[in-house]
């Protein structure tokens, strides 16, 4: 499902997409589709799609501050000045993983092009998710998992555990070492913070 | 060419050690495993050798991945990301020997650590059994004691020199039933076969060498001039010690807790009776020179003491003639005429085991001592030519003793009758051809002095923190790397040094070709066969028929019947 565009971005893997608002699409994106920790293609017609995930959200409000009285009433606004309303804007911070060529060829780690301005961004249905991670072999690997971790987010940790439980849930064979990697996480995030 | 198996990291710790790494995927590199690097030294390219001191991890998993024992750390890896080969990486010290030299027979130490990424290789086998040895197998002086530890399959032969062994003595150091017993036999072997026929005394306390009586009858110690060891076994029974051939060290030693006076009255006498007869004295003529006490009264016949009447002499020489006569007169080892001869302990070929398992401990120390000291006096009377064929401290050949228990002979904390003999002999054994060999489960209780003279050390497993640290200080030529192997070591496996090695190494020691005679008791066995013989229930009613108190109402206390 269709849950925004990219609107800028702040490094080559880190991307800021504008949620859609009512008005901009037909179905406006329920906040579950682009929720923390889900993930995204940013699809491109004319190259591999970039796989992401969702790892932070902002909101966008610049009446925020505003204090002074307003001469007009908020239904009337939405008639006068509907642009002005839409200034008021969700978006989500979106760290690339990997790639998923139209061969189905699924690459984890850094993708080796750019994403353009307004490309759309979808959510992954839970099947689309457990093929990117499917190793071959039955099992799961998670090849992007140093980057989440090296991209410097302070949710990064937060982030890689909330992967891996999703992960656990859609495969079972790789739940034993999903759950090695899950432990050692949530100690690390969980415990050694507050030492 | 050999595949390398790492690449130098740069100079060690010391300035005679270097770091390498390496993957170690055939895990080759072992503790004490030798390894080499080409280097070019005065202009010829030689391998220079070291061996390896430590091994520490350079790159291992993280703790996190190891957490499930179910789960392999590189299916964790893997899930990640990390598909290549096993990730783990080693820095390995290396203490450098050097180059092996053939005209000095010994390793040159080149001076100069590798240059950083100089690859390294694992010795071959046909390179160590070259450098490592100075003989091969078969040869005169040769002693095939095992094989490198770290080498499967007795790749390379450890064989050490006998020549060094038997002029600059050696020690045997390990626990209890660590196999110091097995390995003292197995040099034995080595030192009575063909290529050696040398001329061996073991002081056996315990007499668990009597199956090397076996090695007569061994084929793989036969000649081919026909030659075949000689084994004699003198059990406790036919040891003999002159009486005349004992000091008045001995005498003190033998009697002790005399009285100021005793000791003069027993110096007196002994000066009286070597001054009247030389060295050739009986005990009867040594009671007479006691009994003639301070006044010099004469008595002339020994037969005759009894008839003298009570209060006719001095309570101090009573009591000493007491104390001689149940101390030489009552044992069956001191004798007026007859002491073993030298000639007989000490042959070449010919390997005597002297048991002495039934002998009191002070006695054992003084038979040892005069042994020690008659075999000295021989050895140095004939190099210094002052003895001639056919008289008794003629012998015209080097001669080595093996002493078990040696901690009983040379101990730490006292100064016995045996040490001042044993400090003469290993400080200058080696000018007339008389060397020791000693054995002690007990290094800690070892004399420190006596230990170092030991310039050859087969060091098997230790435990005990003291021993481990009496081993440390005296022994120099071991590394501090091979002396923390010494509690990890098993059964059979020593660390040898010194004078008869090119290097200290680890060894596999070889299997005996007689059997060893200080297999444990298996009690647990024994006591089963008991029932299965039926002897307990036999045992049972033969005391049930002596002792039924019940039946004739004992044992009660109270009568309760009415």
């Amino acid at each position: 499902m269709l849950i925004g565009k990219i609107a800028r971005s702040s490094s080559h893997i880190d991307y800021i997409c504008q949620v859609y608002q009512p008005g901009e699409v037909e179905q406006v994106p329920d906040p579950a589709e682009y929720a923390f920790g889900r993930f995204v293609r940013l699809a491109a017609a004319e190259s591999p799609a970039v796989i992401g995930i969702i790892y932070d959200t902002v909101l966008m409000n610049p009446e925020f501050g505003t204090l002074g009285p307003r001469l007009s009433p908020a239904g009337d606004l939405a008639v006068f000045s509907p642009d002005y309303l839409n200034e008021k804007v969700t978006l989500v911070g979106i760290v690339a993983i990997g790639t998923w060529g139209p061969g189905g060829t699924i690459e984890h780690g850094v993708p080796p092009l750019a994403v353009r301005i307004d490309t759309p961004v979808e959510s992954l249905s839970p099947d689309e998710v457990l093929a990117f991670h499917a190793d071959g072999k039955g099992g799961a690997r998670l090849g992007y998992a140093p980057l989440l971790l090296a991209h410097g987010s302070p949710l990064a940790r937060q982030l890689l555990l909330r992967t891996i439980e999703q992960l656990e849930a859609l495969c079972p064979a790789a739940r034993p070492q999903l759950r090695v990697l899950r432990t050692g996480l949530a100690w690390r995030a969980g415990v050694e913070p507050l030492a | 060419m050999a595949q390398p198996i790492g690449t130098t990291k740069g100079p060690g710790e010391a300035a005679h050690e270097f770091t390498f790494i390496t993957p170690d995927r055939d895990e080759a590199v072992k503790a004490g495993e030798f390894v080499y690097y080409q280097a070019t030294i005065d202009g010829q390219p030689r391998p220079v050798f070291g061996r390896v001191s430590g091994r520490r991890p350079a790159r291992l998993y993280p703790d996190a991945f190891l957490a499930d024992p179910t789960v392999a750390p590189e299916a964790v890896a893997g899930m990640v990301g990390y598909a290549m080969e096993p990730p783990e990486l080693f820095e390995v010290a290396v203490t450098t020997l050097g180059y092996y030299d053939p005209d000095l027979r010994d390793f040159v130490n080149p001076r100069l650590p590798p240059r950083p990424g100089c690859p390294i290789y694992i010795a071959t086998d046909e390179m160590l059994a070259q450098v490592l040895n100075r003989l091969q197998p078969g040869q005169v002086g040769a002693a095939h004691i095992g094989a490198l530890l770290s080498r499967p399959g007795g790749g390379v032969p450890v064989v050490v020199d006998a020549r060094a062994i038997t002029s600059t003595h050696l020690a045997i150091i390990a626990s209890t039933g660590a196999g110091k017993s097995y390995l003292a036999g197995v040099l034995v072997e080595e030192l009575m076969a063909p290529h050696n026929r040398a001329a061996v005394l073991i002081i056996d306390p315990h007499a668990e060498y009597d199956t090397l009586a076996e090695m007569q009858a061994a084929s793989a110690l036969r000649g081919d001039d026909g030659y075949r060891p000689d084994v004699h076994i003198i059990r406790p029974d036919d040891i003999k010690v002159r009486i005349s051939s004992l000091t008045l060290a001995d005498l003190r030693y033998l009697l002790p807790n005399l009285s100021d006076k005793m000791q003069h009255y027993l110096g007196r006498a002994f000066g009286r009776v070597r001054r009247q007869y030389k060295d050739k004295w009986t005990l009867g003529q040594f009671m007479v020179a006691l009994r003639a006490g301070p006044g010099g009264k004469p008595v002339t016949d020994p037969a005759q003491d009894e008839e003298l009447e009570e209060g006719e002499e001095d309570a101090t020489i009573g009591a000493l003639l007491w104390r001689v006569e149940s101390v030489l007169g009552g044992s069956r080892i001191f004798d007026d005429y007859e002491s073993l001869p030298l000639s007989d302990l000490f042959r070449p070929g010919r390997c005597t085991v002297l048991q002495l398992n039934e002998v009191d401990a002070r006695e054992q120390q003084v038979v040892v001592a005069t042994l020690l000291r008659r075999l000295w006096q021989a050895r140095m009377d004939t190099e210094k030519g002052k003895a001639a064929e056919g008289d008794e401290t003629y012998l015209p050949y080097p001669a080595f003793v093996l002493i078990e228990e040696a901690h009983n002979f040379a101990p730490a904390s006292a100064d016995v009758i045996t040490s001042q003999i044993l400090k003469t002999i290993l400080s200058e054994g080696r000018k007339f051809g008389v060397a020791v060999g000693l054995i002690s489960q007990r290094p800690g209780r070892l004399d420190a002095d006596v230990l170092s003279q030991c310039m050859t050390q087969f060091i098997l497993r230790i435990v005990n923190p003291v021993d481990q640290a009496r081993v440390a200080e005296s022994v120099e030529s071991v590394g501090r790397d091979l002396l923390a192997e010494l509690p990890a070591l098993s059964k059979g496996q020593a660390i040898i040094a010194g004078a008869a090695v090119n290097t200290p190494l680890l060894c596999q020691v070889r299997r005996r070709i007689t059997p060893h005679g200080a297999e444990d008791p298996d009690a647990p066995s024994r006591w089963q066969e008991w029932f299965a013989r039926g002897q307990d229930a036999g045992r049972q009613r033969d005391l049930s028929l002596l002792l039924q108190p019940e039946k004739r109402n004992r044992g009660k206390l109270f009568k309760t019947e009415r």
